[in-house]
């Protein structure tokens, strides 16, 4: 018999859309905002230091995924108004180029996280020895190294998707990357704690309690904001591979849209816990604002 | 997406050929889901999913600050050789430039003469005054302003620095009642000191 692919049950679970305008716009404003503190550290001098690199690629790698889901309304939008074809060879070829682009979104911003993560790691407790581990060109290639390997394995993994075997690395990736940074973070923490304390320990410190909970505070909003936006993305690909027939799967799967916005949110809070925290990048922009007008 | 297409060749292959597959905004391949006799609420998924990730979050948050209230207490044993190892280091990096540091600031350009000059500063004020800790954090937030214009002179200034044995730090503020930001690292510092190294790294995380 023929299985139409279509349920016509009363209590299913409909797609979540989200309007169109609110895809474009959030979209825009992360593209745009990224393409801010690209074009502000390439301008100033000063900011040509690794740190500065790895937070770019962070901005390149959140520019992605924003153009990604751009691109791919704009196409849908296209296919609708009848432009494109929906079962063409050139279509699909593009999509697969779309996913990739996404895929290596993902990735590049996991590793850019890593190494913004180990780059401050370093910082702290190789501090006298900092500026000869991490010079221009070690950031420089460390950063090629890294973007090569996220693209093959965007390729890779957007041409073999139908294999378990890409999807559970993928999947297992994400939250053991989590659990390095957060242990980097968490020693360098611990660090700081007892560095504070020996401090408060002097007879006319005036250190207070509240400027360790301070740290907690910044160190739960990174890692809270980057798992909340792309922890159900993650959850959506394990359960499209491994249960797509089960009810509750399948109302999951319904929200699939939202969990898109939520990306294209984290392009836009990334550049303000990440980029515009420094004093340097904040000057040069009102320079750039203050010059246009 | 993937996913999607994954979804459309697993369901379709009995009715529809391979290369059928589209994009769709409305994912209809899902196949034939059947809801009848749910015994949990549909959507249990995605709110089990959400208030598990919004309890680890909390979760996570607490036990940093339990960390700055207790704390390991192994960490404050291995602390003090580590901080008498880098301040020996320190010392004895630092105690030549002194006086070579007039012979390194005839030779560049006025702009980066400030960073120096900032440098000496700053030990100056932290050897005399060793009690009050506000006022080299303000000497040094006061020089540090200049080292924003000599946008040329980064190169040199970094070639100096290593002259000099000092990464590539600036240390601004102490106090977070200072400052306006600067959490988890907003300037590179620059370390002049064993308590500088204290400093930034419990600002760091500030």
């Amino acid at each position: 018999e023929n299985i139409s692919g279509f349920s016509l049950n009363v209590t299913d679970c409909t797609q979540v859309v989200v309007p169109e305008e609110v895809f474009f716009t959030v979209a825009a404003a992360g593209i745009l905002e990224n393409l801010l503190v690209l074009i502000a550290v390439i301008r100033n001098k000063n900011l040509h230091l690794p740190m500065y690199f790895f937070i770019c690629s962070l901005a390149v790698s959140d520019m992605l995924g924003s153009l990604y889901k751009t691109l791919e309304n704009i196409f849908i939008i296209l296919c609708k108004m009848g432009y494109l074809t929906r079962r063409g060879d050139f279509e699909k070829k593009l999509d697969d180029a779309m996913d990739s682009m996404f895929i290596l979104s993902l990735l590049g911003s996991i590793f850019s996280l890593l190494a913004i993560a180990a780059d401050r790691y370093i910082t702290i407790f190789y501090a006298l020895r900092y500026h000869n581990i991490m010079t221009l060109r070690r950031a420089l290639v460390i950063l090629a190294i890294i973007w090569t390997f996220c693209a093959g394995s965007s390729i890779a993994i957007a041409l073999f998707s139908y294999e378990a075997a890409t999807v559970i690395p993928f999947t297992i990736l994400f939250p053991l990357m989590m659990f390095f940074i957060l242990c980097l973070y968490v020693h360098m923490f611990l660090l700081a704690r007892s560095h504070a304390k020996k401090i408060a320990s002097l007879p006319t410190s005036t250190v207070h309690q509240r400027t360790n909970m301070k740290g907690a505070i910044t160190l739960t909003i990174f890692l809270g904001v980057f798992l909340c936006c792309w922890a159900p993305f993650v959850l959506h690909i394990l359960l499209a591979r491994f249960c797509p027939h089960n009810p509750y799967c399948a109302c999951y799967m319904s929200i699939f849209h939202v969990n898109g916005t939520l990306i294209m949110c984290n392009a836009i809070i990334d550049p303000m816990i990440f980029a515009f925290r420094s004093r340097e990048l904040r000057s040069t922009f009102k320079k750039m604002f203050c010059c246009a007008r | 997406m993937s996913a999607l297409r994954l979804i459309s060749n697993r369901t379709s292959q009995q009715a529809l050929s391979n290369s059928d597959y589209t994009w769709e905004y409305e994912y209809y391949e899902y196949g034939p889901v059947s809801f009848e006799g749910l015994k949990a609420h549909k959507y249990s998924i995605v709110i089990g999913f959400w208030v598990g990730l919004a309890v680890f979050v909390i979760f996570m948050f607490f036990v940093l600050t339990l960390l700055t209230k207790t704390g390991a207490p192994h960490q404050d044993n291995a602390e003090p050789s580590e901080k008498r190892f880098r301040m020996n280091s320190f010392v004895a990096d630092f105690g030549r430039p002194l006086e070579s540091e007039r012979v390194f600031s005839c030779q560049i350009a006025e702009e980066s003469r400030s960073l120096f000059h900032f440098c000496i500063n700053e030990v100056e004020h932290l050897d005399k005054a060793k009690q009050s800790q506000k006022g080299p954090s303000l000497e040094s937030r006061i020089h540090f302003q200049e080292v924003p214009r000599s946008s040329g002179m980064l190169e040199e200034d970094l070639n100096c620095l290593t002259k000099f044995n000092i990464p590539n730090f600036v240390n601004t503020e102490q106090n977070s009642s200072l400052g306006e930001d600067d959490l988890l690292i907003s300037e590179p510092p620059i370390i002049l000191e064993s308590k500088s190294v204290m400093q930034s790294s419990h600002r760091i995380l500030d």
